[in-house]
């Protein structure tokens, strides 16, 4: 068996609050291998989004190992934290968050940019393996949001990450264009070879996936594999 | 509920404190520039008033001065020309106070400096007794004092000279005019009427500290310096009842129809009659001091309500864009208030009040700080400048008033659109999302396709607001006109009067001299091996119209000769030739612009009572009003040879001798250190300018592009969260800021350079007129101003950047 991509040792994050230390995340230990596509599954407070955070290097955790492919990875120097995310991770959010002033090629290429290598001829197949080559010059708000959902998935996976994360990037969806998004991420993530993790509400969503982890109060409650 | 909902807006308002205290700066800074320059024109508009009153504390100023070019007449002859006055007054129509004959002379000054070299200072000296009019005015200050001069051996010396040759009352003076020098005694120090603006005549600038002097002597004290007889006089004073309206030089309106001019025809008329034709009438107007002053003080009263203005709508545009920017971010509480049944109109009051208790605290602050430093702080570069100290200092209530309900009603309009808008949100549209929905431009996405993403992106976020831009360029553009113009003015003045001596006069002295005495300095030349010229300045002047100029005659006109002493500057048109039937002249470009007058005109002239045809053929560049003359041309019209001598002397050479034989003698490098002088003292104005224009323009910038970044917050963090990092999202900043700089810039020294000329039309006149010349530096300052306050502003984004929760901000991007 291959080593795992992420590997996660007691893990903790607690935030103090006026009302006392929450314990957003106590003691995780997790190992997620390449290729797999995880779903993250809990009620609100769980810790799901806490520990995507930490994830993707955005949020420091308070005590534990986090080891990324093998290194350790940043959790106090900003810059470096920054530089782990755009070598290694894609985000896909619930709200798109794609720039209004671009248009769809160019949100993908910006991103190419900041990661050192624009390639128009990728931007552009990557937005035809989501199915938006016809879309290409258009601007964001002149789309539909299943189309802007998958705008934001070609822009994750055009820096060619090891590991794409998505927030709820469902939750704003209807559970058509969900499936549609879903499975347009599967696809693509497959054909580039990268990791999913994502954090959902959605069980029904959960098909997608070959792995669910269950959290509860900053734990894992259960982890099971999933038939693909 | 109202107040709750303006405490909440408070709160809010609280949150953006920065751009909260810049408008307060704006609103506070254009309150102090109004109540100062309102205060400054208040007191010296006061100053005036004492100085020229007809009482114990005035001079009595007179309405009319009769003055005899060259020579004298003797006491009959003004007595006579008093009598023959005061006899047909009656045609005149106002009553008749004061017909007073004057001596005034011009001369010399030997001034022995601290080290023992004496200095010959050119002079004016005026003998006047205790008279009726045109007293000598010595203030209760410390900067004068003593008493008008009785015996003849006693003088009072101008306060000016005073304080610049550190003389002092019960000194000695040695002075001349003419005919050898005599001691003085000085028994006080004051002021006169025709030298408050202290510099020579044909000069619009004071000259160089200690280089020009003047000094008020007995009638019988000034005869016996220039060997005249009793009684003698050049200058005949009338005063009039009350004080009749006259025509001010700086206008065309109702051209000869003031109360004074029929007594100036009637003045005229009874010089002609009497075998004085050659003698000048004028009217306030054409007292140059008096009329410097009043254009000064006039100058300053035209700007303070466009100053106030322009200052105050700066103010309210950024109040105007604070206040959209505000809306657009409480655009979802203002819905849901709207949902719970808050009516419009508890909107509507929230966001008027709010402006108008922002514009409020900035007036106070503007009040105290005009009243603390702004007012005395004009008063004393006026002290410094003018050198007249200011008796009593008070700010009018009718001023304070009106500015700072001028300010309010800028405010309050800056406000209304906002707050109509913030009270027509409608709550589903809002909390639908629908009016955060923004389409980019296409035409700019085209023309920036070809960019890297990166650069269009800086570009196209730039211009996402086009109209919030607009307007912030509109603004930088007014704080630029404030400054630039300024700036510009000067260097354009600079230029005119520098640049003139150094690149078209070749003389490095001019003798002045009664007629005849000419050959004295011509054989002075000689004897010194120095290049002479002679020359003829006469004042003259135009039917109907109390304008005066100054008529020169040359003996060679030319562009290009290095042998002549003054080039001649030819704007347009040709050299005159020499010897026509009506004499060919060149007309300067001020008189050309005030009065109308274009090359192949002819004109009529006037001399003293005679009028003469010329023909207009060219136009000239020249500091004063002018008219150049072929000196044989003019010397038969005027019947005198020379009024003065040009001349070029080795360095080194003693020119101390000159001044046993000249009537006063102007040195050409005290006349650039003079100018250089004023423009040292006005530096201070100038820094002001300076201030106020880079400070508005980094608040105004500041204000958008907070408001920018504010914007972009989400961007900026979707970008940390994609992996951009922080260097790289400071260097789109820093783009960003160099291309609003550079645009704003740009548009600001444009909107600067139309603003000079329009400043410089608006307070060029008869007696000082130039012309704006775009001078590149100062065009390419202007833009790298903007330039540097927009990339100073750059990290105020990268510290936003630095300080971004990115967890904070990752969970509004999900649910």
């Amino acid at each position: 068996m291959s080593a795992p991509l992420v590997e996660m040792r007691g893990l903790s994050r607690f935030y103090k609050m006026a009302s006392g230390v929450v314990k957003a995340l106590d003691g995780i230990d997790l190992d997620i291998r390449a290729g797999e596509r995880v779903i993250l599954l809990g009620p609100s407070g769980s810790g799901k989004t806490t520990l995507l955070n930490c994830i993707s290097a955005l949020d420091t955790p308070t005590a534990g190992t986090y080891v990324f492919d093998g290194r350790v990875v940043p959790r106090s120097d900003a810059e470096a934290m920054t530089s782990f995310r755009r070598q290694n991770i894609g985000y896909v959010f619930q709200f798109f968050n794609l720039l209004q002033d671009l248009t769809v090629l160019e949100n993908v290429l910006l991103i190419q940019e900041i990661a050192g290598g624009r390639d128009e001829a990728r931007a552009r197949e990557l937005l035809a393996l989501v199915g938006l080559e016809a879309e290409v010059d258009r601007f964001p708000s002149e789309i539909s949001g299943g189309q802007q959902q998958r705008v934001a998935i070609a822009r994750s996976i055009a820096k060619s990450p090891r590991l794409l994360l998505g927030d709820e990037l469902t939750g704003n969806l209807d559970t058509a264009t969900s499936e549609t998004v879903m499975q347009v991420l599967i696809d693509a993530c497959e054909a580039e070879g990268i990791t999913t993790v994502m954090v959902t509400h959605d069980e029904s969503l959960t098909k997608f996936a070959t792995r669910v982890i269950r959290l509860d109060s900053g734990r894992i409650v259960a982890d099971d594999a999933m038939q693909a | 509920m109202s107040m709750l909902l303006t405490k909440r807006l408070a709160r809010s308002l609280w949150r953006s404190k920065l751009r909260l205290f810049t408008v307060i700066l704006l609103i506070m800074m254009g309150v102090t520039a109004g109540i100062s320059f309102g205060g400054y024109a208040h007191n010296v508009e006061n100053l005036y008033d004492v100085i020229y009153a007809d009482d114990d504390e005035g001079v009595n100023l007179p309405d009319a001065w009769i003055i005899l070019p060259s020579g004298t007449w003797s006491a009959a002859e003004a007595d006579g020309l008093c009598d023959a006055i005061s006899d047909g007054w009656s045609e005149a129509g106002s009553g008749l106070d004061v017909c007073e004959p004057r001596l005034v002379l011009d001369g010399v000054m030997f001034h022995v400096d601290v080290e023992g070299e004496e200095a010959m200072i050119s002079s004016v000296w005026h003998g006047t007794d205790e008279g009726l009019t045109d007293k000598v005015w010595i203030p209760d200050h410390e900067c004068c004092g003593g008493r008008i001069a009785g015996a003849e051996n006693e003088i009072v010396i101008d306060r000016h000279v005073a304080k610049h040759l550190e003389i002092e009352i019960g000194e000695s003076v040695e002075i001349g005019s003419g005919h050898g020098r005599l001691v003085f005694e000085v028994v006080g120090i004051g002021f006169h009427s025709n030298h408050l603006w202290f510099s020579p005549d044909g000069s619009i600038f004071p000259p160089k500290e200690g280089t020009f002097a003047t000094g008020y002597l007995s009638a019988a004290g000034l005869e016996r310096l220039a060997a005249l007889d009793e009684g003698a006089a050049n200058y005949i004073l009338i005063d009039v009842q009350d004080t009749p309206a006259f025509d001010l030089p700086d206008t065309d309106e109702d051209e000869g129809q003031y109360e004074m001019t029929p007594i100036l025809e009637y003045l005229s008329g009874t010089m002609v009659d009497n075998g004085a034709e050659s003698a000048a009438v004028r009217d306030r107007g054409g007292m140059p001091s008096i009329e410097l002053l009043r254009a000064d003080l006039n100058g300053a009263k035209k700007s303070i309500l466009p100053m106030t203005i322009m200052l105050t709508l700066v103010a309210g545009i950024t109040i105007a864009l604070s206040l959209h920017r505000l809306i657009s971010s409480q655009a979802r509480e203002i819905a849901i208030l709207r949902t719970l049944g808050i009516p419009s109109s508890s909107i509507l009051i929230g966001y008027i009040i709010a402006p108008l208790v922002i514009g409020a605290i900035g007036v106070l602050l503007g009040l105290f700080f005009a009243f603390l430093w702004g007012v005395r702080g004009m008063l004393d570069v006026y002290e410094n400048i003018i050198q007249i100290p200011i008796l009593t200092e008070q700010v009018p209530p009718e001023l304070v008033l009106e500015i700072s309900l001028l300010t309010m009603l800028v405010v309050f309009i800056a406000g209304i659109q906002p707050a109509w808008k913030a009270s027509r949100l409608q709550p589903l549209e809002v909390l639908g999302g629908e009016h955060q929905i923004r389409l980019g431009s296409r035409w700019m996405q085209r023309l920036t396709a070809r960019l890297p993403a990166t650069i269009g992106l800086i570009i196209r976020s730039s211009l996402r607001k086009p109209v919030r831009l607009g307007v912030t360029f509109f603004a930088v553009g007014l704080s630029m006109l404030i400054f630039g113009s300024v700036i510009m003015m000067n260097a354009s003045m600079a230029e005119t009067m520098i640049g003139g001596l150094d690149t078209t006069q070749q003389w490095d002295v001019t003798a002045y001299t009664m007629p005849g005495g000419e050959a004295e300095i011509v054989e002075w030349a000689e004897a010194n091996g120095a290049g002479h010229e002679l020359l003829i300045e006469f004042p003259g002047g135009y039917p109907d119209d109390s304008k005066v100029y100054v008529a020169l005659g040359l003996d060679t006109l030319t562009q290009t000769d290095s042998e002549a002493m003054r080039l001649v500057n030819l704007l347009e048109g040709r050299l005159p030739s020499q010897g026509e039937a009506n004499p060919e002249v060149l007309i300067d470009e001020g008189m050309a612009s005030i009065l109308g007058w274009e090359v192949g005109d002819s004109q009529i002239l006037k001399f003293g009572s005679e009028e003469v045809e010329v023909e207009v053929v060219g136009i000239s560049r020249e500091l004063m009003r002018t008219i150049t003359f072929h000196r044989a041309d003019l010397a038969p019209i005027l019947g005198i040879e020379a009024t003065g001598v040009y001349l070029s002397v080795a360095d080194g050479t003693d020119i101390s001798g000159l001044g046993d034989i000249s009537l006063t003698v102007v040195v050409k490098d005290d006349v650039v250190e003079g100018f250089t002088d004023l423009m040292n003292k006005q530096s201070q104005m100038l820094d002001l300018f300076i201030f106020i224009g880079i400070g508005i323009a980094a608040a105004v910038l500041l204000n958008t592009l907070l408001m920018n970044l504010a914007e972009r917050d989400s961007d900026l963090a979707t970008l940390r969260v994609l992996g951009a990092s922080r260097r790289r999202l400071g260097l789109m900043l820093l783009g960003e800021h160099i291309a609003i700089g550079l645009v704003g810039g740009i548009l600001g020294a444009i909107m600067a350079i139309y603003g000079a000329v329009a400043f410089a039309k608006a307070f060029s006149q008869w007696a000082f007129y130039f012309v704006i010349e775009v001078d590149p530096y100062v065009a390419s300052g202007l833009v790298a101003v903007v330039v540097a306050i927009s990339i100073a502003i750059t990290p105020i984004g990268i510290w936003r950047i630095h300080r971004m929760d990115l967890v904070d901000m990752a969970k509004g991007f999900s649910s």
